[in-house]
């Protein structure tokens, strides 16, 4: 499995296979309810005139540029999820960590996802790493997780 | 045991599991002082100059209650029917306890209740009152329990409350623990 970051893939080049054409760059994501997997990467403009890239259309995540399947054309923002995303209403980045017991427990500063399926595999806060499996939802108040004793260290 | 006072609670975000949404905050707290029983809360909108919500949060609907967030498993747990939960009602008519003197079953004179203490955590209710004694000087705390008399001037403390009262909050979540499972108390 390969991994990256999404602070190490702030700003890489989206380019489609068949064009060669720049999409755009990455940045930011478009991360399912429970912010366990990555639905969409946000590739261009702003607001209402955001574009964004369906995972499923990216071929390779590469270590210079994102390549993206023949005829991949990135598509305007159609709902309030993927509005709150790209807007940075509910990011991963910043957000703070609240446990289901009402603590929380730090700011996330990145996150660690699997280059082929888009899975978040880590989230990185400032008080030390979170499993996925604990993740229980993301939104724009807070990434909720679920509290256990079985800690990871710092 | 986590402990905490009522009034600690008031302004804290209402947070959604299910979504990581702050869906109100906690305006009120409110509790039946004959029934020694946390009722539920009353609520405001988030953000500055935000007005009451309707909806309020039964204590039944809560799912915990940390020091940052009181935390509800999904935006149903709040009761915006405009059917309010029995007792959500108007408690004016109800029996104040803040202010209430507290004495002990022998006749001395433990303080003036000034707080309502709250168990946290998944089902958070109403475990003790905190007194100040008559100078100020001194504070405790003391376990509720059902046998507690009040008459809207004076609770009297039941006699075997007494080894469970404490002059710190901490102390007194371990001693409201052993006082609720009267077994664990013989083995500590």
């Amino acid at each position: 499995m390969t991994t990256d970051t999404f602070a190490r893939v702030q700003g890489r080049g989206v380019v489609a296979t068949d064009s060669a054409e720049s999409v755009g760059s990455v940045k930011g994501f478009v991360l399912d309810a429970r912010g366990r997997k990555i639905e969409a990467i946000h590739v261009d403009g702003h607001g209402k005139k955001a574009t964004i890239l369906a995972w499923s259309a990216v071929k390779a995540f590469g270590a210079d540029a994102v390549m993206a399947t023949t005829g991949a054309d990135p598509s305007t923002i159609d709902n309030d999820h993927q509005k709150a995303a790209v807007k940075g209403v509910v990011t991963m980045l910043g957000t703070r960590v609240l446990t289901v017991d009402g603590r929380e427990v730090g700011t996330v500063t990145d996150v660690e996802f699997d280059t082929d399926s888009g899975v978040v595999v880590r989230v990185v806060t400032d008080q030390g790493p979170i499993e996925p499996d604990r993740l229980r939802s993301l939104g724009s108040f807070a990434l909720v997780v679920d509290d256990t004793s079985a800690t990871t260290g710092p | 045991m986590n402990l905490v006072r009522a009034r600690d609670v008031m302004g804290l975000p209402v947070v959604s599991i299910s979504s990581g949404e702050d869906v109100a905050e906690v305006r009120d707290v409110v509790y039946d002082g004959e029934a020694h029983r946390l009722v539920g809360f009353t609520l405001n909108k988030r953000g500055m100059f935000a007005g009451r919500l309707k909806a309020v949060l039964a204590a039944e609907s809560v799912a915990a209650i940390g020091p940052d967030a009181v935390m509800i498993d999904a935006e149903w747990a709040i009761d915006d029917s405009g059917d309010r939960a029995a007792g959500l009602d108007d408690l004016g008519a109800a029996r104040p306890v803040i202010g209430n003197r507290v004495l002990s079953a022998d006749g001395s004179d433990l303080g003036e209740v000034v707080a309502v203490i709250l168990s946290t955590g998944d089902e958070p209710c109403a475990v003790g009152y905190e007194l100040q004694s008559g100078d100020r000087s001194d504070t405790s705390f003391v376990p509720i329990s059902a046998q507690m008399a009040l008459s809207g001037e004076n609770l009297v403390l039941p006699a075997e409350a007494t080894a469970f009262v404490r002059n710190d909050l901490a102390g007194f979540g371990a001693a409201i623990a052993s006082y609720r499972s009267p077994g664990l108390e013989k083995n500590q």
